[in-house]
């Protein structure tokens, strides 16, 4: 662990008393973790109980495997998930003492079981204090925990100062939520950390790298569509903050948060056209990113994608169809994406073919070569040289003519490299020339890019590199192997549709793969390929490479970089030149290269398509063979190497300092990673850094840079304003409210047997899968006692007689659509006297099922399409009164239920808030409910009543045709896991399900595969 | 309130007619909600509730406007329904902003008097529910049972989307791209990762749906009740320490056993 910086160490001086409760903000990037890995590790002792809530499971690891490095091993952190033992197991645990990360919701959970002993809990650590929210879970914590224990600490922590922005003082809000009352607020431009960041600066190049011409027409053509979109939006009658409505702002994720927040109160008086221009600008904005990240041919296959899906369902996105996609600049961005990558030209003439032959001749060589198990680099390399200098190979379809535009940034890294290459020997014979120690840090040199995807491409790009080309054309091998697979995926997807159009004639596609057999015999024979099967493997063999690459870039670099591309190139022989270390481990090589042609055996021997699946499965096995290779080889450190990573959280910290690069090049600009450097540079004196930081002029990206930056610096601006003049709160103790309640109706009932009655406190039980709404927390905090349980039948027990199944809008929607609402309330009724209904419209929402009126337009409307029993809607307009009611809407569903359950009750409830008053009035005066009775109701076949759910898991099981709500149960206690499911045949399916659902439910699975096969 | 008084009416006169109308009772005329009432027949009659939509069902009608003036009104009408009628609705035009305790209060008078409540918005919405409520009287509920009858790709839509974060486009790709659902099953993090549109979250929200096991016991009731209970029983101990033993385990009852009362001699009255 590097030291601490002096304005680090000043903010744990503020923090670290275990008395106080602290709120921190922090600028990102300036290494939050450090602050709360020390503070934790102040903590580590068994006599302290330390919980840190709110954590991403990433972060728990991480934290955790950096206090392992800090020294706190034993026991360290330990992490309390949802797999993590029993409710017994964790009370030894929580008893034990320590530091323990806890999931939010199996927190609550232990809370009001009283599994973990409150009053014992040191503190309570905080993450992401600025998503908490009065309905937030961790409020609930705050509540329940300060309710035992009002000595603890609670220490809150977040790097989001934008974040901060809910209500009219967001900042309060928060504070009051966690009960806190300090607040330290240090953003990049505060005077300490400016002291102490810029007193040694790296030495960063700046390079601004145009786009080409065919991305500025998109780019510009992209921007507009934006504008236009924008313009509409303003235009549109709703009435939206203006000023928030801007380009740059719609550059941020958080643009579509915002203007859905506006909306929501009348969303259902927005016409579908404005929701659709909310709706495509998150589109642009994705579009936009994806120019300048994805290769050509990905880029074009994602707006091909776009094309498709607005074309392809008609009858639903008829109103809200997407307005850019007709403008000019639409198509230009489409033609442009085109022409990117190939352009289409009329058929070529004789001349052209016999040159392919040759190529391709030796390519069929090379294939025999493989199949014998003899690696054939002379070949490759002469195929290199010949095969890719611009003659046309084979596979291509003669109507195409392959463009493939780079990006201009791969061949600008390709020579920041070559120059920090030469950098580095100038050095080292300077060093060589003059006795003195190693200066600190190695000659890794750090690519940062913005996603994994990126990383893979650009491992790609530089193992393929050939720098013989002219510029601008080093990365063809690889965009030529790209454009292979996509016109092999195309292939397929057009054979696909042809079934699906055929509807299950197989004639038309036996043919095509008989012609593949036909070619694929030829070619064994000697004679050239005429088909994409090649492609197949060569798409494959691709894949493979990239996911290999993929898991190299994302697994922990430790002491000398094994990602190293070059040692990595000699895998895979045929795919890269080996620039010149394949030579280290030839018996491995040999090895590897064994490996390697035994799965192209496979697939050279397997004549047709059906070894896709096969191939996948060798795929699989070859990259784990990649990884056992590196974790027994892979730790000879290189002398010079490249690693290519992407942009990650603190983590990053880390990173820098295990790998200590003296060049760092940004290959996307991002402001926290330049924090991040300063800092490394700061805690490493001595070594000197060197950045590049490369950025696309004029671009989106520069302003959406600039912009990020300007924004965080106003919102750090608005809370240090609203810091000076806020209004301290004043927490009140709710404890002494709710003991009056209960003296309250204590004595009111003094006499005789009554007594018993009044001693149990008011209380509800809550299904667990509840828990992710807000209602149980509002729930306690009304002072009722909130008894967590897994219930097979309704939500929450208000009485013994009264079970309440909840169901929001959307809820309500889908389980009338899926009828699961029905069988619901077939159990309802079944076991309780009165069983009722809660529809919980949203708070800030409006209470009206007009809003959701257009959804369920566009839900019956796909409905109305399969079955062509209700004729489509012709237009609808913006004012729902005018409505037609002759398709089934959500009240005539909801009219048929209440005829078909007479006794079902109904509870409209405005929000949660409604709901909490409404429950309290219902339970007044009457019985509490028993919650063993309540677990066991309805679960008398269920051997595991009351365990925990898989939510996700049990809802996509719940969508499988065969299964209901009536036999999931069953299924879940026979199969673990969906993918165990997927993975039976047909038989054991039957055996689970029945004959007939059985089958139902494997063909569902299952269908697809065919169309694949044959 | 209690329902049934001793001066009761005489049983609902049901007009014979065909059946196939809408008794409306004759105060409702006048009411916009009428006008809304379209694709079936009404006829006035001399009925307790407002609307009778069927053999068996009665509809009240408030809209909370007027509930507001006359908070008295709604209790009445009520009291007279008793006992009539199967199925009593009570259908609240929420026509104030402030609807937030009426329908509390209805809610819970509702909820005594064995009545569903069913809120609407607008006349419209109120008129279409008499309709359907008609229309639908002898409707079997296949509408909304569960239904199997789907194609397909919607099935695969509706199957895959109920992943949170996975949209139709997603669904597209991972179709196009693995084929089959027991595909998707089967594929790697690193495959899913790979294909355009899908971040890490996304891929991760798919794994979880799929490969976490559906049960897990962190988080057991009955252990907990169980648990509880004992507790409970203890702390009831400790309380009653003082008077009982601890050699028994059951709940002890708060009431200290009475003697017997001494047998009462019919004779010695006398």
């Amino acid at each position: 662990m590097s030291t601490l910086l002096p304005f680090h160490t000043s903010i744990l001086n503020e923090i670290y008393d275990p008395d106080t409760s602290d709120l921190l903000v922090l600028a990102r990037g300036l290494g939050l973790r450090r602050i709360i890995c020390t503070l934790l590790k102040i903590f580590d002792s068994p006599q302290n109980l330390v919980l840190l809530v709110n954590a991403t499971q990433e972060e728990e690891t991480e934290i955790g495997e950096e206090l392992g490095i800090m020294g706190c091993r034993k026991p360290g952190l330990r992490v309390v998930g949802y797999e993590t033992g029993t409710s017994r197991d964790r009370q030894d645990l929580y008893k034990g003492g320590g530091l323990i990360a806890v999931t939010s919701r199996i927190l609550v959970v232990d809370l009001l079981q009283n599994t973990i002993p409150t009053d014992m809990i040191t503190g309570v650590m905080v993450m992401h204090a600025e998503r908490v929210s009065p309905l937030h879970l961790v409020s609930f914590i705050t509540r329940l925990y300060r309710e035992k224990n009002t000595k603890g600490f609670l220490k809150a922590f977040s790097d989001q100062p934008e974040h901060i922005t809910s209500g009219l003082s967001p900042l309060k809000n928060i504070m009051k939520e966690l009960q806190l009352r300090r607040v330290w607020v240090y953003p990049r431009f505060h005077q300490e950390v400016k002291d102490t960041l810029e007193r040694k600066r790296a030495d960063v190049i700046e390079l601004a790298q145009n786009l080409t011409d065919n991305m500025d027409d998109i780019h510009g053509a992209i921007i507009q569509c934006m504008t236009i979109t924008l313009a509409e939006l303003r235009r549109s009658k709703v009435e939206l903050d203006l000023d928030s409505l801007n380009l740059p702002a719609a550059y941020f994720s958080s643009f579509n948060h915002i203007v859905r927040k506006q909306l929501d109160p009348i969303w259902h008086k927005v016409g579908p056209s404005t929701k659709a221009l909310v709706r495509d600008l998150g589109v642009l904005r994705r579009l936009i990113g994806y120019l300048l990240v994805y290769d050509p041919l990905q880029f074009h296959s994602f707006c091909q994608s776009l094309v498709e899906a607005a074309t392809s369902n008609n009858p639903e996105s008829g109103p809200g169809k997407s307005q850019w996609m007709l403008t000019d600049a639409a198509n230009i961005v489409f033609q442009a994406a085109k022409r990117r990558c190939f352009v289409d030209v009329p058929v070529q003439d004789q001349s052209d073919e016999e040159v392919i032959d040759l190529d391709d001749d030796d390519e069929a060589w090379d294939a025999v070569f493989e199949l014998e198990g003899r690696p054939s680099e002379i070949r490759q390399s002469t195929d290199k040289n010949k095969g890719k200098t611009g003659k046309r190979p084979k596979w291509l379809p003669k109507e195409i003519h392959p463009v493939l535009e780079e990006l201009p940034k791969w061949s600008l890294l390709a020579e920041i490299l070559q120059e920090i290459e030469g950098e580095i020997v100038r050095m080292e014979s300077t060093i060589s020339s003059r006795p003195v120690e190693d200066p600190p840090g190695t000659n890794v040199t750090l690519v940062m890019c913005s996603s994994t995807a990126t990383c893979t491409l650009l491992n790609d790009f530089l193992s393929s590199m050939d720098d013989k080309r002219p510029k601008g054309e080093w990365g063809r091998g690889m965009m030529l192997k790209k454009l292979r697979s996509w016109i092999w995926w195309e292939k397929r997807r057009k054979t696909m549709k042809e079934a699906q159009s055929a509807g299950g004639s197989g004639n038309g596609k036996k043919g095509v793969g008989g012609g593949e057999k036909l070619g694929k015999t030829v070619w064994r024979s000697g004679t050239p390929p005429a088909n994409g099967n090649e492609g197949l493997s060569e798409a494959m063999k691709k894949k493979d490479w990239e996911r290999a690459a993929q898991k190299a870039s994302r697994r922990r670099v430790r002491g000398g970089a094994p990602t190293n591309n070059s040692a990595r190139g000699s895998t895979l022989p045929r795919d890269t030149p080996v620039p010149g270390e394949s030579t280290t481990e030839p018996g491995i090589d040999q090895v590897v290269l064994d490996d390697f042609f035994s799965t192209d055996n496979v697939e050279l021997l397997s004549l047709n398509d059906d070894e896709m699946e096969l191939n996948l499965v060798t795929d699989m096995s070859t990259l784990e063979f990649a990884t056992e290779f590196d974790v027994h080889y892979g730790l000879l450190p290189p002398p010079q190497t490249v690693l290519v990573r992407a942009y990650s959280d603190d983590t990053d910290d880390r990173m820098l300092d295990e790998i200590k690069p003296r060049f760092i090049v940004m290959f996307e600009p991002c402001m926290e990673f330049v924090r991040r450097i300063e800092v490394y540079k700061c805690s490493n004196p001595g070594l000197p850094v060197r950045v590049y930081h490369m950025v696309y002029a004029n671009s989106c990206e520069e302003h959406k840079y600039l912009a990020g930056i300007r924004r965080e610096k106003d919102s750090f601006e608005r809370l240090i304003k609203e810091r000076g003049s806020m209004l301290l709160p004043i927490i009140e103790d709710q404890r002494t409210a709710e003991n009056d309640a209960i003296i309250k109706t204590i004595s009111s009932r003094l006499a005789g047997g009554r007594r018993e009655l009044n001693v149990v406190p008011s209380q509800v039980i809550v299904d667990m899968r509840e828990f992710r709404s807000t209602l149980p927390s509002l729930l306690h905090a009304s002072h009722l006692l909130v008894i967590p349980a897994t219930l097979t039948v309704g939500d929450y027990i208000l009485t013994p007689e009264i079970c309440v199944e909840r169901k929001s809008l959307s809820d309500l929607v889908s389980s009338f659509n899926s009828g699961r609402l029905y069988t619901q309330c077939e159990l309802m009724s079944v076991h309780y006297k009165i069983p009722v209904l809660l529809i919980e419209f949203d708070e800030d929402k409006a209470f009206s099922f007009e809003a959701l009126l257009t959804k369920i337009i566009s839900d019956l409307k796909s409905y109305a399409k399969t079955t062509n029993r209700y004729p489509p809607k012709k237009k609808t307009t913006g004012n729902p009164a005018e409505h037609d009611y002759t398709s089934p809407t959500i009240q005539s569903k909801l009219a048929l239920l209440v005829l078909s359950f007479p006794r079902l009750r109904i509870i409209w409830s405005s929000s949660p808030y409604a709901t909490a008053d409404i429950f309290n009035d219902l339970k007044k005066d009457r019985a509490e409910p028993d919650p063993v009775k309540a677990v066991a109701t309805g679960a008398e076949e269920d051997p595991e009543a009351g365990a925990g759910v898989n939510a996700a898991a049990e809802e996509l099981l719940r969508s499988f045709p065969g299964i209901t709500v009536k036999n999931v149960k069953h299924v879940m206690s026979k199969v673990q896991n969906v993918r165990e499911l997927c993975e039976m045949d047909l038989v054991g399916v039957q055996g689970i399900l029945g004959t007939e659902p059985g089958k139902a439910c494997y063909d569902f699975l299952h269908r697809g595969e065919g169309a694949f096969r044959r | 309130m209690s329902s049934s008084s001793s001066s009761r009416p005489a049983p609902p006169v049901v007009i014979p007619g065909s059946g196939n109308n809408i008794i409306l009772n004759p105060l409702q005329r006048g009411n916009p909600v009428l006008e809304c009432v379209r694709n079936v027949g009404k006829e006035y009659g001399d009925i307790i509730a407002d609307y009778q939509v069927g053999r068996t069902t009665g509809v009240l009608f408030l809209s909370l406007k007027y509930h507001r003036l006359h908070p008295e009104y709604i209790h009445t009408r009520i009291e007279k329904l008793a006992h009539h009628y199967t199925l009593r609705i009570l259908l609240i035009l929420s026509d104030i902003s402030e609807h937030k305790d009426p329908i509390r209060e209805l809610t819970k008078v509702c909820l005594t008097n064995n009545i569903t409540v069913v809120v609407t918005f607008s006349f419209e919405e109120a008129g279409h529910y008499l309709t359907t409520f008609k229309q639908f009287e002898y409707k079997p509920p296949n509408m909304i049972k569960e239904r199997v009858d789907k194609d397909y790709t919607s099935m695969l839509r509706t199957c895959l989307t109920s992943i949170s974060k996975v949209n139709k486009t997603d669904v597209e790709t991972l179709r196009n791209s693995f084929g089959s659902i027991a595909n998707i099953a089967k594929a790697s993090p690193e495959q899913l990762a790979n294909l355009p549109g899908f971040g890490q979250v996304k891929v991760k929200n798919i794994k979880n749906a799929f490969e976490k096991p559906f049960r897990n016991h962190a988080t057991n009731t009955l252990t907990f009740i169980a648990s509880s209970q004992s507790q409970k029983s203890m702390v009831n101990e400790h309380h009653d320490d003082e008077i009982e033993q601890r050699d028994t385990n059951v709940e002890p009852s708060y009431k200290p056993i009475r003697d017997p009362s001494p047998v009462w001699d019919i004779e010695l009255d006398l």
